[in-house]
Order: C-alpha cells, then structure tokens, then sequence
C-alpha cells in the first residue's frame, strides 16, 4: 500500500496542475513554457507507474529468495543460478528458434501476397479475406491448433488420405513437430498483419515511376524487386521490428497448445516467467529471468527500433 | 503481341493460383472450427476426424446456461472500453503536446512512450501482479482497465500523434491570431481534424485489449473478472477435457464484432497498425 500513495499524490496534482495553465496562460509566460510538459505528463506518468515502478521492484526482488512468506536476500544467488539453469538457455533458445523461422515465414508470405494482390482489382476482398485469422483472440486460436493437430488430429487425419503417411503422428512427442504448430499458428495469424502493411506501403507508391519502368519493358517482378523493395525498406523494418517484439512474448500458444512440452523444447521465455513465478512460486527466480529479459529490451529498444522509427518518419 | 498476352494471363493465373490458397489456408481452419462449434460433444474427438457433423445447438445452450457467458461479456466490454476511455484522456493531450509544440526533451520523451510497447508482459507480470494485490484490485475490472490502458497507451498516443502532424500549421494559427486558447484550439479544430486517427486507434486498442492473455490470466483468477479471452483458457470441464464446441462459440462471438469494426476503419488500418509509421 505504501508504494502506491505518492503516486497517487502525483496523478492528483498533474491533473489539478492541468486546468491552470488554461486560466493563468497570460498572465504566466512561465507556464506556457511548462504547457506542453504538463500536457504529456499524465501518459509518462501513467507509463512509468506501469512499467519503472514494475522494473525496479523486478530488480529488487531479483536480489531475493521470495517464496512464501518473508524475502530473504541472496545477493547474486539467483543470476548465478540462472546462469546454469539449462531450462533457462532452452527457453532462450526455443524463442529465438521459434520466432525467427515464424517471422521469416510472415515476412515471406506477406511479401508474396502483397506483390500479386496489391494491384489486383479486388485487393479489398482479398484485404478482408486474408485479416479474417487475425481478429481472432489468440486463445480462440491456440484452441484452433490444439484440436487440429493434437486431440482431434485432424492434420494426420488429411495426411493418411493424401497417402503421404500411414499412422497418426506423434506431435506431443515430438519437438520439432510441436514447435512446428506453434510455427503454424502464429504464421496464419499474424501474416495478415504484415500483408496489410506491405500492400499499404505498395498502393502508395508512385505510379508514374513504375509506369515508366513498365514502358521499359521491365516485368512486375523485376519492378518489385528492383524499386518498390529498396522504397519499402523502412516499412519493412518498423513492421517486422512490432512482429517481432510481439513473436518473442509469445504466450498463449505456448500456454494452451504445448505447455512448453515436450521436454521444455517449446518453452518460450515469458512461459518460462509464468512458470517459475506462478507455478513454481519462486518469485525472486523469476524476476531474475525478467531482469535479463529487460535489459536485453532496452538495448534493442535503443539500437533497432529508434533508428527504425526515426527512418520512417522522414 | 500475342506472346504479351499469353505472360500476362499466365501472370493472372499465377497470381490468382497464390492468392485463392492462401484464402483457403485463412479460411479452412475458420470455417471447420465454426462447424466444430455447431456440433454435438461426442463428434468432436473421435478416433477418425468427422467433417459432415451432425448439427447441433448443445454448444449455444451450454455457455448461455450452465457458464456465466453473459457476465464475462459484460467484464470484456466494461474492461476494454473503460480502458480505451482512459488512453484517449491521456493520449489526446499527450499526442497534441507531442507534435504540436518544440520543447526540450521531446524526442526523448515520445521515444520512451513508444519503447513501452516494447515491453514484454511477463517483464512485469509478477510486480504487477503484487501491486494489483496489495491494493486489492487482483479480480476485479478495474485491474483490466488499468493495465489494458497502460498496454495500449503507446499505440494510441503513436496513432493520434502521426494524425495530428499532418494538419496544416495555418489553421491552428489562423485560430490563434483570433484569440483562441490553446485548450480550446485543441478541443475545436485539432481533435474534429483526427477524429478518424482517434477512432482508429480506439479500434486497435480494442483488438489488443480483447487479445491481452497473460495479465488477464493473471489479475482474473476468479470467475468474477473473467474475460472472454481468459474464460475461453478455463473451459476445461476437468476430467472431461476440454470443451471445444462451447469454445468454438465463445470465439465466434467475439469475433463478429471485431471483425465488422475493422471493416469499417479498414482504410486506416495499415496506419494504425504502424502506430503511424506507415501512411496507407
């Protein structure tokens, strides 16, 4: 309770502090100055309520054995833990895994589909048609996937009658077949997203240029590849940099589908949190693993995606 | 001429070839999950897949009568717009401060807004989940309302900021030569000119904030603030294993209106979807 009074504190006098300036703004050429700051200032509050206060009290508790009961401190004892923790490096691992051959995938696909609907009379059918997966919640989804492939082994059943297999496969067992659904899933979920993006970044490029190019005699491939891909680069990039951000927290899927099975081949790093923290209840633990996961965000943060959204702008 | 006309239609086949299997792998598992919901229990996990199910309303009777489906709808509307209210309070300022006016450290400070996005939920899922407890809002709405605003408070304010930098200078100054404060030029001429930037980032936070799991999972552990998405993880009748068709159902509920909304605003979709880095 204590944590929470001054913020509270603070909301109240930035909202009070935000009628003034309204009223005094003439008489005050102090206060212009501090206007568009107190304009700003309830979202960076609320943000930093949300997600400084959480980070510090993460790194706090990093530093504790929490369990039940009273935090007792260990010092380093939870990163040096982490550090030999194997179940940790296979949740690393599985994410980068899991995640990139998802987004290159996305991105493939996307691209492909943008390049052939884009100019196509009925891109808005096929607009419509393509983002239907997307709108879905993702646990309507992960259930999609776990009936498909694992209890109603719909995926073997289309198989057999193809006659490329003749028993039902094994996917539980399997890692790689089961990061393969995880795969699949995100993949029919979230191409949409990039595809939408792509054919925006496309319709609104300059007819003439490509007119012209077309006069030449270039194909449409080679139009693709050689000028509308180099004009999309930054587009590209803001684009697959949120896929990304929202692929490595993966949850859902990982939650309902596979469990992090088997063997923890599909554990991701945010199930890896949820577990150690929420199952096992060993906080302090768990924090560690945020702690790192936080770091390695703002690094990222500050080298790849300001420069993207930077790049964009202009 | 003629060999022209013979690569464009063999362009025309190739594309409509890609484009219609992609259409069916969207729309495949769309429509089989529908027919997985609109049959009886016992025709769902079957030693042999059914594709012709017999139809069956059991589904649509079961999550109105025997699981409070009414309730978590009304959890899943009262959470999602509270918190959409809440990010366009404090977005709308933040968005006008951000790209209307030049002061020192604002780069910086819309950097840090948008860096917040970045955030992974279980980052801060456990500090969370102790605070929401200490202050004994875990179970209840108004912890939903407070952390879907919050995770979605980047996008919206992103969204609205690319909307407003494109309004001419000249008809704010215009007002200002005429003596208009700047509280009322934002409330009578900037926010009428991004109504549809602020729309759109309304609906994009609406698709997140019914897509969030995790902190869901975590504030509603009781049937009290179940949202859809988190009541959907828990129809699991214990030892008769999971009941797809009701679940099946639960998400074509929810799907419907997403889905019709954002044929609405499907002109600005690309450009919410960017935050405003990408203009469609």
């Amino acid at each position: 309770m204590s944590d929470t009074t001054p913020s509270r504190a603070g909301a109240a006098s930035v909202a009070s502090a935000r009628v003034r300036p309204v009223r005094l703004r003439r008489r005050s050429r102090r206060l212009k100055v501090w206007f568009p700051y107190l304009l700003v200032a309830p979202a960076v509050i609320y943000l930093l309520l949300i997600t400084l206060y959480p980070g510090i009290y993460a790194i706090i508790q990093s530093f504790y054995a929490v369990k039940f009961g009273p935090w007792r401190p260990v010092g380093f004892d939870n990163y040096i833990q982490l550090w030999g923790d194997y179940q940790f490096w296979a949740a690393m691992r599985n994410t980068l895994i899991i995640g990139s051959i998802s987004l290159i995938l996305q991105c493939f696909f996307a691209l492909l589909l943008a390049f052939y609907a884009y100019r196509d009379p009925w891109v808005q059918g096929w607009r419509i048609i393509f983002l239907v997966p997307m709108l879905f919640m993702p646990s309507a989804v992960a259930f999609i996937y776990k009936l498909a492939f694992l209890d109603g082994r719909v995926f073997s059943d289309i198989l057999i009658r193809l006659g490329l297999i003749d028993y039902n496969l094994a996917i539980q067992s399997s890692t790689w077949m089961s990061r393969m659904v995880l795969i699949i899933a995100d993949v029919w979920q979230w191409t949409p997203f990039l595809f939408i993006i792509f054919v925006a970044a496309l319709q609104g490029q300059d007819e003439e240029v490509e007119e012209a190019a077309r006069l030449d005699g270039a194909s449409w491939w080679s139009i693709f590849w050689n000028i509308s891909l180099p004009l999309m680069k930054p587009v590209i990039a803001v684009a697959l940099i949120l896929r990304a951000i929202d692929i490595t927290t993966m949850f859902a899927n990982v939650f309902i589908i596979t469990k992090g099975g088997p063997a923890f081949g599909t554990e991701t790093i945010s199930y890896f949190i949820y577990r150690t923290g929420f199952k096992s209840f060993n906080f302090g633990y768990a924090s560690a693993a945020s702690v790192i996961m936080l770091i390695l965000t703002i690094i990222i943060a500050q080298v790849v995606v300001k420069r993207a959204f930077v790049s964009s702008r202009s | 001429m003629a060999s022209v006309r013979k690569s464009r239609s063999e362009s025309l086949f190739i594309r409509y070839l890609i484009l219609g299997a992609w259409a069916l792998f969207c729309l495949a598992p769309v429509l089989w999950f529908l027919s997985v919901g609109l049959r009886p229990r016992v025709e769902i996990i079957t030693p042999r897949p059914i594709y012709w199910p017999t139809f069956s309303l059991d589904a649509w009777h079961m999550i109105w009568e025997d699981w409070p489906m009414a309730k978590y709808l009304r959890n899943s509307v009262l959470a999602i717009l509270g918190s959409v209210l809440i990010d366009l309070v404090l977005a709308i300022p933040a968005a006008y401060s951000l790209s209307r006016y030049t002061y020192r450290g604002r780069d910086d400070i819309g950097f840090y807004i948008l860096s917040t996005r970045m955030m992974a939920p279980a980052i801060v899922a456990i500090p969370i989940f102790f605070l929401f407890r200490n202050m004994g809002l875990l179970d209840t709405i108004w912890a939903l309302m407070i952390i879907y605003a919050a995770v979605n408070l980047s996008i919206v304010t992103w969204i609205i900021r690319s909307y407003m930098l494109d309004i001419p200078k000249e008809l704010e100054d215009a007002a200002r030569t005429d003596g208009a404060s700047d509280m009322r030029i934002l409330w009578e001429i900037i926010i009428p000119a991004v109504l549809p930037g602020i729309i759109t980032a309304a609906v994009i936070a609406m698709i997140f904030a019914i897509n969030e799991f995790l902190f869901t999972l975590l504030i509603a552990s009781t049937p009290d603030a179940y949202t859809m998405s988190v009541a959907l993880a828990n129809f699991t009748g214990g030892s008769d294993g999971v009941i797809y068709n009701a679940i099946a159902l639960v998400a074509f509920l929810a799907f419907v209106p997403v889905f019709l909304v954002v044929v609405a605003i499907q002109k600005h979709l690309s450009r919410g979807l960017t935050m405003g880095a990408v203009k469609g």
